[in-house]
């Protein structure tokens, strides 16, 4: 009797568990499923009609729009993480490893830099730009992708490099290492793991933010979100094409998040993210 | 010590030409983030006294405070102001429920609930646009297949977007959907802290389950949550991308939210000082619950173990 009970009980958890992950996974899956219908498909033959073509894609695949646009998020991805490991685990290291007044309150600062809303930043940055003449180029899209993933990396690194025993750097002074090659050298790579969250997170960041750059671009500029915003149109979006491009944009976020899972959810639990 | 000692400092440090080290690495994010963080802020400040319009900057005129009185008067904005305090307050507590209890649920050993785990964290990771994108498409009347569902369900054919009730409705379930797995992730990784057999008797033994979880699990699990939610609160505050790209903020303004309206003025109407007020209001809400609600919670981690 007791056994039945638990094997019931047992089989109730998984229907629930496989109920929640359905549910949880629809959406996704009608996105990548209608990327591969055609949109008058779409319109007139109700959710369920699946006869897989490829010509939402080719439609895609040759909106040079698109494409270009493709290019610049993942230039403005690359840049601005690569900027932000190099400037932010300096400044966690500096921030770790001294000790001198004030050290606290920079690092809260950075830490509050994290909760300005991008609307609040945006309007000053647009006039701001506009007078540097970085409307709508890629550098002032980097630009602003920094502001958020700097505080970002700075306090994600602090707790690695605290557990860096002293032992190393003294080791390394011994050997007359100056601070610049003791940091290069000794920590960089003894931190590495938390510079793989970091790098990740700093390009998905990068990668989904949408506000800054579809007010701070126009034309040149335009990364993946904005122009696939543009493809929606006021009228019968042509949804096919809409969700075999976003089927394109969540490539590399599901690559990354699904291999990399175990850092994902360090880098989650230590500081959230948000594009 | 050898013949450079003169150049160290107290604790054995090089110097660079009479800098403190730690000085010469915090600098370079220190001027970064004081060209496109700190002068940005105050010159939204500055730009928030001004009547200013986007395209005619050389007319601004000095108007000090008018600005914020003028929003005290804003239908508008008093109505996003109340848009975004419900979205917080209905959404937040939501998420968090879904999360603890799915929390419970797959808190099993076994590779079957490892990739379900790992999987219903997708979501949480979707760009913003294509989350707001999928729920537009879902909900079209006709061919949408969350619209399917709710018809057989007895609720007609809806055009649910252009409902504003119902809008306001699908903007929050879209935000649950997406962020509900967030929590989760936060909640499952504090159970780990709450001793297995407590977790399993707690399942099994139906009748002392809520005691369990009210007495024992919810307590410990509180530092964990607090730090979730403000986490998910700074950026419920901020909320944008998915809702512009879902409904625009319409239909009417039914949804919307304070970034949308800031948004509006700014770049749809180009007052822009006007719009920097609401900014700084947004931002002192945004920094002050922040600083409420982190008291203790988010340590600073960086003294050397």
């Amino acid at each position: 009797m007791r056994r039945i009970k638990k094997k019931l009980l047992t089989l109730t958890i998984v229907v629930i568990t496989l109920a929640v992950l359905i549910v949880e996974l629809m959406p996704i899956l009608v996105v990548i499923s209608s990327g591969f219908k055609r949109d008058i498909d779409i319109w007139s033959k109700g959710p369920f009609y699946f006869k897989p073509t490829l010509e939402s894609y080719k439609q895609v695949l040759s909106n040079e729009d698109l494409l270009i646009s493709l290019k610049n998020s993942l230039f403005v991805g690359f840049i601005s993480t690569l900027i932000s490991i190099v400037v932010g685990s300096m400044a966690s290291y500096g921030l770790t490893r001294y000790v001198f007044k004030f050290k606290e309150t920079i690092a809260y600062m950075f830490l509050s830099f994290r909760m300005i809303p991008q609307i609040s930043l945006v309007i000053p940055l647009y006039v701001m730009f506009s007078f540097l003449k970085l409307r709508d180029t890629l550098t002032g899209v980097i630009l602003a992708h920094i502001s958020f993933n700097i505080p970002y990396v700075i306090w994600l690194l602090l707790p690695f490099f605290a557990a860096v025993p002293c032992d190393y750097e003294e080791a390394a002074r011994i050997d007359g290492a100056t601070e610049m090659q003791v940091f290069w050298k000794v920590f960089f790579p003894l931190v590495s793991p938390g510079l793989v969250v970091a790098s990740v997170f700093a390009f998905l960041m990068s990668w989904n933010e949408f506000l800054y750059a579809l007010i701070l671009s126009s034309v040149n500029a335009k990364t993946a979100p904005v122009a696939v915003n543009g493809l929606l149109g006021q009228y019968a979006p042509k949804w096919g094409q809409l969700t075999a491009a976003g089927t394109i944009m969540l490539i590399p976020v599901f690559v990354i998040t699904l291999t990399l899972q175990k850092y994902i959810i360090k880098g989650l639990v230590s500081g959230g993210i948000k594009g | 010590m050898n013949s450079t000692s003169s150049s160290r400092n107290k604790r054995g440090r090089t110097k660079f030409g009479g800098v403190s080290p730690h000085w010469i690495f915090i600098a370079p994010a220190l001027i970064i983030v004081f060209a496109i963080l700190i002068f940005p802020v105050l010159y939204s400040i500055y730009m928030s006294t001004y009547d200013w319009h986007l395209f005619y900057s050389s007319d601004k005129k000095f108007v000090a405070f008018k600005n914020f009185v003028e929003l005290l008067k804003d239908k508008e904005f008093l109505h996003s102001l109340w848009l975004q305090f419900g979205f917080v307050v209905i959404a937040l507590p939501i998420e968090t429920v879904i999360g603890f209890f799915v929390a419970l649920l797959l808190n099993r050993d076994g590779k079957f609930y490892t990739v379900v785990r790992s999987l219903i964290l997708l979501p949480v990771f979707i760009l913003p646009v294509i989350s707001g994108l999928t729920w537009r498409l879902l909900l079209q009347p006709e061919y949408g297949m969350v619209s399917f569902f709710l018809e057989k369900m007895g609720f007609g054919v809806r055009a649910w977007l252009a409902e504003p009730d119902f809008a306001y409705g699908m903007v929050i379930v879209q935000d649950v959907w997406r962020m509900w797995p967030f929590m989760f992730m936060f909640i499952y990784a504090g159970l780990s802290g709450v001793p297995r057999e407590i977790l399993e008797a707690a399942q099994i033994d139906g009748a002392s389950f809520w005691k369990r979880v009210f007495k024992i699990i919810l307590p410990q699990l509180r530092p964990t949550i607090a730090t979730a939610l403000l986490l998910r609160l700074v950026d419920a505050l901020r909320i944008f991308s998915e809702v512009y790209v879902m409904t625009g903020g319409g239909p009417g303004n039914a949804t919307m939210l304070l970034s949308l309206y800031i948004n509006k003025q700014a770049f749809e109407f180009f007052n822009i000082g006007y719009a920097s007020a609401m900014g700084v209001v947004l931002l002192i809400i945004a920094l002050g619950l922040s600083f409420f609600i982190v008291g203790g919670n988010i340590k600073f981690e960086g003294e050397r173990g």
